[in-house]
């Protein structure tokens, strides 16, 4: 039976709820870029230094976690049909409690506060449970593109095991738990973060926005409804691997899973290369960078590079650009989209919707780009010149000033014209 | 595998967003005197194409599906939404403004995609199930125009 809830109008969350989200992210990354200008050359020795797991969960809750969550919010009404319950309730705690959570989760792991740690990660366990089972329900009862929705439901199961695996790592460094292998452990904390909700994310955003934003073939049918159950699998192979001891399992688990995820950074970019819009706008551009950084890590996995490097290909490269380039289409889309409904609402025919060009202009986001660009650049090539680190951090810095910039001036311009319409004629 | 009328409707939207591609080329180029052109060819395409919605499909639809009410309504309205875009699109070719025609069409081909992937999704799989036993005289009307 068809469902036609998705389509009522009360169907958009009201433009605060995302907009908040994506407004508080760039702090993160901003704070990310800080911390790298500030700990200078020896930051990115390792992964494990302090600093380098703080920036990385500024990075992967507070940065990519306000986006993907306030993403969700929005997208799964409009393109899947799957409204999300109670989401004013869901926008008002997760967004504060993953913030929160963020800071003092880093706090706790870069300078050693055990109230700072155990706080942050309660904090923002509580920020995803909140979202997690309202966005499981309206994942359930969703349709439209099988593809989309398998990888979905498969990322928000990944979600879940990080957010386990994190408590668990949380409670061993506050020593309440024993661990015999603690780094087998974050490791399979890390194959659920990154390839499992991240990376699931992009595949199951991937398969229905690149056709419909660029005018390019549908992605092939097969690899839409089995690449996310197959990776799902695959993860779930590799980190009970991981954690078992079994080396050559993993090794293999992890080997096919990296396999499968170059896979379809080709095939994207192969489609890519076929769009019918030719137009190399500045979200295309950050698609482009984010493809290719998969690429460049999977090649360094295979290569046994050092882990760091992986690290900021995929945390640089896809999760702080590849969302900054979402954005850009996004925020002014919806600003346009509600202020047309306040249009209809008051009748104020007379006045002109400003439209997503004017909204967010194309020049300073593909300013935001270049600055992006460059701190990947350096920041990779921090690993083998360390005195580049403060470098990468100041750009990191200014790109996440650009983004917070360019999304600050959408709202404005939303709040502007918003009021204009609802003055009286 | 039988003509739908998801396959014809679906069919349709991906020349029109062909046609979009072809238009914000020429507009990125310079190239004015084929914008004009390509330009004229997506509006009249995306107005034919509304046209065979809300002439021949959406009644026929409502008359045997009445949970369709709701989802005609915000189809509709949206059709209403890009009748003004595409409007202000051809002011905006007449006066040579390429920053206004290229924010206009990419703000056009938006509201198109999420417009059409709830079409796709939800509303013509409705129609091929409600409508499948007057499907060859209803996909003769949707041909005819």
């Amino acid at each position: 039976m068809i469902d036609t809830r998705g389509l009522s109008l009360a169907q958009a969350p009201p433009f605060h709820v995302p907009a908040r989200f994506f407004l508080t992210a760039p702090f993160f990354a901003l704070l990310a870029g800080i911390l790298l200008l500030w700990e200078g050359p020896a930051s990115l020795a390792s992964r494990w230094l302090p600093l380098a797991l703080a920036a990385t969960h500024l990075i992967t809750i507070g940065y990519l976690g306000l986006l993907m969550c306030g993403a969700l919010l929005q997208l799964l009404p409009v393109v899947l049909g799957a409204p999300v319950p109670a989401v004013r309730w869901v926008g008002n705690l997760t967004h504060p409690l993953l913030g929160l959570g963020a800071l003092l989760l880093a706090g706790g792991l870069g300078f050693g506060l055990p109230w700072s740690l155990a706080s942050g990660a309660m904090a923002s366990a509580m920020g995803f449970l909140v979202f997690l089972f309202p966005v499981a329900l309206a994942l359930w009862r969703a349709q439209g593109e099988p593809g989309t929705r398998r990888a979905l439901r498969a990322a928000v199961l990944a979600l879940l095991a990080t957010l386990l695996l994190g408590l668990l790592l949380s409670a061993f460094l506050l020593g309440l738990i024993p661990l015999d292998d603690f780094t087998h452990w974050a490791n399979a904390h890390l194959l659920w973060g990154l390839l499992g909700w991240v990376g699931l994310l992009v595949i199951g955003v991937a398969i229905q926005v690149i056709p419909l934003f660029y005018v390019t073939p549908p992605y092939p049918a097969r690899v839409r409804a089995w690449l996310g159950p197959t990776l799902l699998v695959l993860i779930l192979l590799a980190s009970l691997a991981e954690v078992r001891g079994w080396g050559l399992t993993a090794t293999l688990a992890q080997g096919l899973a990296t396999g499968a995820f170059v896979f379809f950074a080709l095939l994207s970019l192969r489609l890519l290369a076929q769009r019918g819009r030719r137009r190399l706008d500045p979200t295309l551009l950050h698609w482009l960078v984010a493809l290719l950084a998969v690429i460049a890590a999977a090649l360094a996995w295979a290569l046994q590079a050092p882990s760091a490097l992986i690290g900021i290909l995929l945390l640089v490269g896809l999760g702080v650009g590849l969302p900054a380039g979402m954005l850009f289409k996004i925020l002014p889309f919806l600003a346009w989209f509600h202020l047309q409904h306040r249009q209809i609402a008051t009748g104020r025919f007379d006045l002109r919707i400003p439209h997503m060009g004017s909204l967010l202009p194309l020049g300073w986001a593909r300013l935001q780009f270049g600055l992006h660009l460059l701190a990947l650049l350096l920041a990779v090539a921090t690993i083998f010149l360390p005195v580049l680190a403060r470098p990468a951090g100041l750009a990191l810095v200014l790109a996440a000033l650009v983004l917070e910039g360019l999304l600050v001036r959408v709202v404005l311009a939303y709040w502007r014209a918003s009021r204009a319409l609802t003055l009286p004629l | 595998m039988n003509e739908t009328i998801s396959t014809f409707m679906t069919e349709d939207h991906r020349h029109c967003d062909r046609l979009l591609a072809v238009f914000e080329h020429a507009v990125e180029r310079g190239d004015w005197e084929q914008a004009g052109g390509s330009g004229q060819e997506l509006k009249t395409a995306l107005l034919n194409h509304f046209a065979r919605e809300e002439d021949r499909l959406f009644p026929q639809l409502l008359a045997v599906e009445a949970r369709a009410g709701g989802p005609v309504n915000v189809m509709t309205m949206e059709h209403r939404q890009m009748r003004v875009l595409l409007n202000d699109l051809e002011q905006a070719i007449g006066a040579r403004d390429r920053d206004a025609c290229l924010g206009l069409v990419e703000t056009l081909h938006f509201l198109n995609q999420q417009h059409n992937a709830k079409e796709e999704g939800i509303l013509y799989p409705l129609a091929d199930q409600g409508l499948a036993a007057q499907m060859g005289g209803i996909l003769q009307q949707l041909r005819a125009g």
